[in-house]
């Protein structure tokens, strides 16, 4: 499967912290008046999408991450990004200007004009503001040199002008992506930053299904210094946060976005590993004694059927585990762990802290249809949310390479009296498209009212381009109270019109009534997960 | 000769019915590596039938056997190509996913060409995961 699957969910993660058929053209509505415009994207804010590129001859997996500054006008008057393709890195691009749009309901372009080795030319995105101080967006771009497209967001940068202290304490981080044979690889983990040195570093790592018979962490240790290759250095740091680290003998540049959170990219020894790391707070519990609580939580990434997704959720009550749901897109083939209509209720479930790795767990049970235990390793950034690692042990290693995010579910009973208002939308992962499978990224903002959608987007079909400014529509079903006690769960038809229509259902887990997760559980077209986040 | 016939008979066997729950969500074993030799009857690119990706539907001595050849877009990266009658020699294994059970392709072979199109941990191999190093340094500069 492909990377931008795992790192859909490291980006979703970290948050919380094609249309065919029939049917007539549809004409978007005009832009629904909105608290957004121009001004709302004011600052410098950190960005990362992950895709992928062609080039002219070949298709290649991409990550980018950087920083920009919008002038609260429709301007972008400077910024730096980084870009690595199947492992080849291309550092300290310049970006020297661009423009952007926003609409009030805040959806909007983005252009960053680069300065790039090979001459200038720029790049383009979709936006839809989640606030003045965040966003979703995916890579538009399709020139007659590069088309490119990935998911990603965008995230205000406080606390400058950075240095490498700027990154202090305790941080967990997902980094995902390719080895450097380009086969699949996840690294989930913590580390203590200060002063520039890291020291306390833990990781568990999937490299290729390549797992310990039990999950255990690895040591490790790191630094965080200013690019002395970098022409402007010691600007960029100060600037737009941007430095270069070593973690575990691994070389990265990073952007920090404040004190809470610090984006990675690797760019050396032929690997492509990007994510975020976020700051831990000293709300995690110490012990199982103090984990009670309801998560949803969401994993994607690679299997040996291309692409799976699992998404589900499990109720933790000291070390017990009960009402667990889990959902499995694996390459178009549906699956359901627990819950009404599945194969039967888990079995020795359970959950655990490590003792000596604050946040560190592992929560793990039984599908009595399946022939081995699901098992999930996890770090917590906070009593309420973390990243997870899937390490559930096949007869030669992990079944899949994925992780994504786990985060608190609060504030149900979910209805339509508290899931209401305007929210911004995302999904990324593979379908079929005009006789082939690739990549597809969607981004949308849409009203919820009466659980009934209605809003625009934008799509990206890698084999079809992008089709801006379609219209969406959908329902969203709330299955009882939305926690799995009654086993249900809730659901999320969407709409997709323009030149045609389509239809596509998901399952949805909600963390909250501004936050959720879903992936869909229908049809064998696709193999998406996104996440639905309220706009403040 | 025996052997290999014996394997056929094995995975096409395997094809027809539903993995025992001990197999069900298992990783890709080497050590269970079959190969089925037939005929093309049917190649999709792009088959609604999961999981999602590349299909050959082949004709061998124990019947027709679907099988996951993964991203038509590598195949067609390696001048791969299929059409009915082809006679092929598949590498592969039968793997439990969740309700049902595939025919797993590792490598495909027509002739003279072969393309392996999973890794020996059974992920689908990408474009990327065949370029050679000059490949790779010609991305530099892409941004």
């Amino acid at each position: 499967m492909k990377r931008f699957l795992l790192l859909l969910a490291s980006a979703a993660a970290l948050w919380t912290a094609a249309c065919n058929g029939g049917g007539g053209t549809a004409v978007p509505p005009p832009p629904p008046p909105g608290p957004f415009g121009l001004n709302s994207l004011n600052g410098t804010y950190s960005f990362v999408t992950n895709g992928e590129v062609f080039t002219g001859t070949v298709v290649t997996p991409l990550a980018r991450v950087g920083s920009f500054t919008a002038n609260g006008n429709g301007g972008i008057t400077g910024g730096v990004e980084d870009v690595n393709s199947a492992g080849a890195a291309s550092l300290a691009i310049p970006i020297t200007g661009g423009s952007y749009t926003v609409t009030g309901d805040g959806r909007g372009t983005l252009t960053l004009n680069l300065n790039s080795p090979s001459g200038a030319t720029s790049v383009n995105f979709g936006i839809v503001l989640t606030s003045n101080s965040d966003g979703l967006m995916i890579d538009e771009t399709s020139t007659n040199t590069q088309a490119s497209t990935g998911s990603g967001n965008f995230v205000l940068q406080t606390g400058g002008p950075f240095t490498v202290a700027s990154a202090a304490g305790p941080y967990v981080f997902d980094f995902s992506g390719l080895d450097d044979t380009g086969a699949p690889d996840s690294i989930v983990g913590e580390f203590n930053a200060s002063g520039g040195v890291i020291t306390a570093g833990v990781q568990d790592e999937n490299d290729n299904g390549n797992i310990p018979a039990t999950p255990t962490p690895v040591s490790f240790t790191g630094v965080l210094a200013a690019d002395s290759l970098d022409p402007n250095g010691a600007a960029d740091l100060s600037t737009f946060g941007r430095g270069v680290a070593s973690l575990n003998g691994i070389n990265y540049v990073f952007y920090l976005v404040g004190g809470n959170r610090i984006r990675f990219l690797s760019t050396s020894g032929g690997e492509m590993l990007a994510g975020d790391a976020v700051a831990q707070n000293n709300t995690i519990p110490a012990n199982t004694a103090a984990l009670n609580t309801s998560f949803v939580f969401i994993v994607s990434g690679a299997s040996g059927n291309g692409g799976v997704t699992r998404i589900g959720r499990f109720t933790a009550n000291g070390g017990s585990v009960t009402n667990v749901i889990l959902d499995t897109n694996n390459g178009g083939v549906f699956h359901l762990t627990g819950g009404s209509g599945g194969g039967g209720a888990v079995t020795a479930a359970s959950i655990t802290l490590d003792a000596v790795n604050p946040g560190r767990g592992v929560v793990t049970f039984k599908d009595p249809s399946l022939g081995v235990p699901f098992t999930f390793v996890f770090y917590l950034s906070s009593a309420s949310s973390a990243v997870i690692q899937d390490v559930s042990q096949g007869n030669q290693g992990a079944t899949d390479v994925a992780d994504g995010s786990l985060a608190a579910q609060t504030g149900g009973p979910f209805s339509s009296s508290n899931i209401s208002g305007t929210y911004a939308l995302n999904w990324s992962g593979l379908s079929l498209q005009n006789g082939a499978e690739d990549e597809e990224d969607f981004v949308a903002q849409a009203k919820i009212s009466s659980l009934s959608l209605t809003g625009a987007g934008d799509i990206f079909q890698f084999q079809n381009g992008v089709i801006p400014d379609i219209v969406v529509g959908g329902t969203i079903t709330a299955g009882g109270d939305g926690t799995g006690s009654g086993g249900q769960r809730n659901t999320m038809s969407v709409n997709l019109t323009k030149n045609g229509s389509s239809t596509v259902n998901f399952v949805v887990y909600v963390a909250n009534p501004g936050l959720a997760f879903f992936a869909n559980n229908q049809g064998t077209t696709r193999v998406v997960a996104g996440i639905l986040k309220l706009q403040q | 000769m025996l052997l290999s016939a014996l394997a056929l008979c094995l995975s096409a066997a395997a094809q027809q019915s539903a993995p025992a729950v001990a197999q069900r969500l298992q990783s890709y074993d080497l050590s269970r590596e079959v190969f089925l030799v037939g005929a093309v009857v049917k190649f999709d690119p792009a088959s609604v039938t999961p999981p999602i990706g590349a299909h050959v539907l082949l004709q061998t001595p124990s019947g027709l056997v679907d099988v996951h050849l993964g991203n038509a877009q590598l195949l067609k990266a390696n001048h791969f190509e299929l059409n009915p009658g082809d006679n092929v020699r598949i590498v592969g294994e039968s793997l439990a996913s969740g309700d049902i059970t595939i025919f797993a392709a590792r490598i495909v072979q027509k002739g003279v060409q072969a393309v392996v199109v999973r890794n020996n941990k059974g992920f689908l191999v990408t474009s990327t995961s065949t370029m050679s190093q000059d490949q790779k340094d010609a991305l530099r500069g892409v941004r």
